[in-house]
């Protein structure tokens, strides 16, 4: 079959290394990463302009490199294509490979702030989707200096200390191996970030598998939700994450 | 006589040492506390809150604006308390279990102290225990609680269920917040009431405390 897939960057890497061993035919759209940063409405815009321009005749099935992500793609809609979206929160079950597995982690470790390659090398967003971003929108990504600049040395201090560091209540940073990296330069970055903000360094094995199943067409009712054409995806308040709906509901 | 369109003034821009200064000397002339607060200090944050919805104001000068006002409030609140004059309602507020992002929460917190609320803060990552518990001990009447992602929203509502089966739920009225939650959400896992921002978070809860 050939498939449409159109992803978050920061699955790059694991997306082109299971594509390629695919059985499929595949070609890859990714978007930017800084979508997650600008809220759910503009995420879902960028999002459903990218499904739109999918030439619903070259392909079988629209895959989604996406979770639920905030709520970014709750509103998808579907005209002529099936699209097929992993149960997800977010990026993580995806690197966990099981959202239960990944849940378990979360529960069991709080306070984890997650690194991939992906998060590593496609870290933060510039341009255009930096301005559209929340932190950028209501203010609170100002450096020290501008803070003193706009509200003087006293305030700017507390300012800081309120806003500054977005990992202050973190514990760890825990880098995900998902075993396709070329060496251990990442390991090493990630590493080196927890150190930079003071916090506990650890490592956990990632799992392929949701990834291979997406890009492999297995697509088991439980891990994957298949929006049909004339409907959307709607969130969904139970383990199921995602569920599809109507578009003219 | 001290003029009082200082102290506005001084929370408007978030001057705190302003704010205190013109209270300080304020209260040293004998004027009424409660005139303080109620003409001067709400209405300031009231024009913080109009300012922030018209985009002209924005996280920051909500908050230094906020910190203003309580350091104006912290020479007042002595005083209202020993006439027993009340506050507009007791809050207890966190993020909840599992979740550690609380800008936000810090943020209502601190509006709903400029509005005239006790604010009894739980930090980040608070259990439903930890929520019930101060909401009997603390005699609070307002629960707000937020989290920031889907995976830490479900808290929500194991938080809601506690306080139902602490017998708490008569007592409190419930609101929650932040970036992933909705008011189908709210309705889903019924909570009384659900904002998008801080400044909605206060005429939400000055409307719960009322109702």
């Amino acid at each position: 079959m050939r498939f449409k897939l159109i992803a978050c960057e920061v699955l790059y890497r694991e997306l082109c290394f299971c594509v390629a061993r695919s059985p499929h035919q595949i070609d890859i759209e990714f978007l930017p990463k800084g979508l997650h940063d600008i809220g759910c409405v503009g995420m879902l815009q960028r999002l459903q302009s990218a499904v739109d321009a999918v030439d619903a005749s070259r392909y079988d099935v629209l895959l989604l490199g996406y979770g639920l992500c905030n709520n970014g793609i709750a509103g998808l809609r579907t005209r002529s294509i099936p699209i097929v979206v992993p149960r997800a929160h977010d990026c993580m079950t995806l690197f966990f490979g099981a959202k239960e597995r990944y849940l378990a982690h979360f529960n069991a470790n709080p306070g984890t702030y997650y690194l991939t390659t992906g998060w590593l090398e496609r870290g933060e967003a510039t341009g255009e989707l930096h301005q559209l971003s929340i932190s950028s929108q209501t203010g609170i990504d100002m450096t020290y200096e501008q803070m003193v600049e706009k509200y003087g040395e006293d305030n700017a201090k507390f300012l800081f200390e309120q806003l500054g560091d977005p990992t202050k209540h973190y514990r760890h940073m825990t880098f995900i191996e998902m075993g396709i990296e070329p060496d251990d330069s990442f390991r090493a970055a990630a590493e080196r970030k927890a150190a930079e903000h003071h916090l506990d360094f650890r490592m956990v094995r990632g799992d392929m598998r949701l990834i291979e199943q997406l890009v492999n067409g297995e697509w088991d009712r439980r891990d994957f939700l298949l929006v049909q054409p004339g409907e959307r995806v709607k969130v969904d308040y139970t383990e199921n994450i995602i569920a599809a709906e109507r578009a003219d509901e | 006589m001290e003029d009082l369109s200082k102290l506005y003034d001084a929370i408007l821009v978030g001057n705190f040492k302003q704010a205190r200064e013109v209270t300080e000397k304020a209260l040293a002339e004998k004027v009424d506390p409660q005139t303080l607060v109620q003409k001067h200090m709400i209405p300031a944050m009231d024009e913080v809150g109009r300012r922030y919805e018209a985009n002209e104001y924005f996280v920051p000068e909500l908050l230094i604006a906020a910190r203003a006002m309580k350091a104006s409030l912290e020479l007042i609140r002595p005083l209202l308390t020993a006439r027993g004059d009340s506050f507009a309602g007791r809050v207890v507020i966190g993020t909840v279990k599992g979740d550690l992002h609380d800008i936000g929460k810090n943020l209502v917190a601190a509006m709903l102290e400029g509005a005239g609320f006790e604010v009894i803060d739980l930090g980040v990552d608070v259990s439903p225990e930890k929520f019930t518990s101060a909401i009997k001990e603390r005699k609070a009447n307002l629960v707000a609680m937020s989290a920031l992602l889907t995976t830490t929203m479900s808290s929500m509502k194991n938080i809601i269920e506690a306080i139902k089966a602490a017998g708490l739920r008569n007592q409190v009225r419930v609101m929650i917040g932040g970036a992933p939650v909705t008011d189908k959400y709210a309705q889903e896992i019924g909570a009384d009431g659900y904002s998008s921002n801080a400044n909605g978070a206060v005429a939400l809860a000055r409307k719960l405390v009322a109702a």
